[in-house]
């Protein structure tokens, strides 16, 4: 078997809280392969947001070990200093959030140009190219010179999401991307998703309340009071994009 | 992709010429010295498949220098699209904006407009659109590096100090996702405050939020406005409109007379309109008489400026003052509402007076829709048709 792209092992994480200690993550350990789309799904408070935040090394974990596999190297996550971990993170992980966060003064591109622009790595030209480029992947490259206010909530994740892919990480983590959109756009939204998998060979985990999306992953996990509540649904051929 | 130390962004800028050969924004010679924010005919009008609409239709709005305002209205009325002609985020269809002076409007470009505005003001909203990859030190030293303000050196310390007034200088190097709503606010906040911008604009920066983490934000923005800062903020809650200095209302496009919504606050707004579009504006010298005792009452009056006297006129000219009625007070109230002439002399005090009238049969009509506003206008009747029997215990009529 290959080595897996992300593993998890026997990761905790308890948060000291006034009314004591609460273990809102309990040994879990697993993996995820290059080229899934997984989904954790589970309940409001499961700890799902906290998986996900123990993978990308922005919350610290309690016990346990998370691994990735990226450009040759074994990276253990929670082994490096915060300096080394943003500068890992930003170029091997993209975040996509509920709310899309696209800053209201700037257009789609220079929402998009700005993390490259942070990064340092694009020249000006090379960024505006790249920054069309993905707003071409997401399908709203027409929109580039608008500014967030003048396009729909599903149009702004797009870029939310075109956005996360600047820096060509190969991880996308989504917490509750859809959370706040409508059932038509949301399946629009799987799709930009589903496409990413498929054809250009992204790895992405995706958090979610809705039982109802496991079918539109090729994998899932379900979390329960911070365990892994079932085996994993192994489903063996990747889902393609529905309008493709 | 970004350390969390500072990194220089070299080619951040808005400075992208998109139109080049036009200016930035130039001062305006005529411009109401006091004021930060002059909004002149301001007309808005959408396009969409159902047609053309107007959603800002001609909004004459000054707002000075330290003043704390919240806009209100309901959902539609135009109160978001009003500030996006301030930020710049939209443009008017006619009319001109000043703000600080400047036309933002009239031969600006986009990119100088950007940069303009990265210096004037600040801007808070309703879902913070805080980066979601960057600490809360790095979201506040953005704007920062965007309009190149303050030595590169200077700026991590000057966002701590950001992140320390609004207290959350131990989040400084956390990624907002690990910080409270409320706490991704204040991170805003500061971020907003980043540039030291005369004018802070809020759209709804309490609406995603619980009370107390609001209550802070309120607290904040009434410590700017101490410093000198003008705050100019969007919400749909009462509760924080009795916090600020002046509380503007818009209703379907159009602002209503302050005057009235402070005389008659828990008017319908659709009411308010009304009244603001009927009511006559008069101006009294002082001592002159507004209304005579035994006079018919067609009117009724909200003062806008200065101080009227409610005086009763005993026998042998010897008069008693009832009572002074200042700015945002009525009267006429209970002649329209009971009937009949005035039961006092009512004339200007020792300044001139500025009146707001309205007619007796628009203002019964409307007080029969609005049993609650018609209500407390009862109590005030009650109370000074006591005050009047005190002062003049022999007569008894009505």
């Amino acid at each position: 078997m290959d080595t897996p792209l992300i593993e998890i092992k026997n990761l905790s994480k308890t948060y000291s809280t006034a009314a004591g200690d609460f273990p809102a993550l309990k040994n879990i350990s697993m993996t995820v392969a290059k080229g899934e789309f997984l989904g954790v799904v589970g309940k409001s408070g499961a700890g799902k947001s906290t998986l996900l935040n123990m993978i990308n090394g922005v919350d610290e974990l309690t016990s346990g070990e998370v691994l990735v596999h990226t450009d040759g190297q074994r990276v253990s996550v929670h082994g490096m200093s915060e300096d080394e971990k943003a500068q890992w993170r930003g170029r091997t992980m993209g975040v996509v959030y509920q709310s899309f966060q696209l800053l209201p003064m700037l257009t789609l591109v220079e929402n998009i140009t700005l993390p490259m622009d942070l990064s340092g790595d694009f020249k000006p030209r090379q960024a505006r190219e790249r920054a069309i480029e993905l707003l071409r992947l997401v399908e709203i490259e027409e929109h580039a010179d608008k500014l967030p206010a003048f396009i729909s909530g599903g149009q702004q994740q797009r870029v939310a999401i075109a956005r996360a892919l600047a820096n060509d990480p190969d991880i996308l983590v989504a917490d509750e991307p859809t959370g706040s959109l409508d059932s038509v756009t949301a399946d629009h939204i799987f799709d930009v998703f589903s496409h990413l998998v498929s054809d250009r060979g992204k790895t992405i985990i995706m958090v979610t309340h809705d039982m109802g999306l496991k079918s539109r992953f090729t994998r899932s996990l379900t979390l329960v009071d911070g365990e892994l509540a079932v085996k994993t649904e192994a489903d063996d051929k990747p889902k393609r994009s529905r309008t493709k | 992709m970004t350390k969390p130390t500072h990194k220089k962004a070299p080619h951040l800028s808005s400075g992208k010429a998109r139109t080049p050969h036009k200016a930035a924004p130039r001062r305006v010679h005529d411009a109401v010295p006091d004021a930060i924010i002059e909004m002149r005919g301001i007309i808005k009008r959408f396009s969409n498949a159902a047609g053309e609409f107007t959603v800002l239709k001609g909004v004459d709005l000054i707002i000075n220098r330290g003043e704390f305002v919240s806009i209100v209205g309901k959902s539609g009325s135009g109160k978001s699209t009003l500030l996006n002609m301030i930020t710049g985020i939209d443009h008017p269809s006619d009319g001109q904006v000043i703000v600080n002076h400047n036309d933002i409007y009239t031969g600006v470009s986009e990119s100088a407009r950007s940069k303009w505005r990265g210096k004037n003001l600040g801007i808070v909203f309703q879902f913070f659109q805080l980066l979601p990859m960057l600490t809360l030190l790095e979201n506040v030293m953005l704007p920062m590096d965007y309009v190149d303000m303050y030595d590169f050196d200077e700026r991590p310390q000057r966002a701590m100090e950001l992140l320390k007034l609004v207290g959350l200088e131990q989040f400084a190097n956390k990624l907002p996702v690990l910080v409270s709503t409320g706490q991704q606010q204040l991170a805003a906040i500061a971020r907003a405050m980043a540039c030291d911008p005369p004018l802070l604009i809020a759209d709804e920066p309490t609406g995603n939020l619980d009370t107390r983490s609001a209550d802070t934000i309120i607290q904040l923005f009434e410590h700017f406005v101490e410093q000198g800062k003008t705050v100019v903020m969007v919400t749909h809650d009462p509760s924080l409109t009795s916090r600020t200095h002046r509380n503007i209302i818009l209703s379907d496009g159009e602002l209503i007379d302050e005057t009235i919504s402070r005389s008659l606050p828990q008017l319908r707004h659709r009411h308010m309109l009304e009244f603001t579009k009927i009511a006559e504006r008069r101006t009294y010298q002082p001592h002159e008489t507004i209304l005579s005792q035994d006079q018919r009452v067609d009117n009724f009056f909200m003062i806008r400026k200065g101080e009227v006297e409610v005086v009763l006129q005993k026998a042998r000219s010897k008069e008693t003052i009832l009572s002074r009625l200042g700015a945002d007070q009525f009267f006429g109230d209970i002649e329209l509402l009971r009937g009949g002439k005035s039961i006092a002399n009512v004339r200007a005090g020792n300044d001139e007076v500025e009146v707001l009238m309205l007619p007796r049969a628009d203002f019964v009509r409307v007080m029969e829709e609005s049993p609650i506003t018609a209500e407390a206008v009862g109590k005030i009747v009650q109370k000074r048709l006591e005050e009047h029997r005190m002062a003049d215990p022999r007569k008894t009529r009505r």
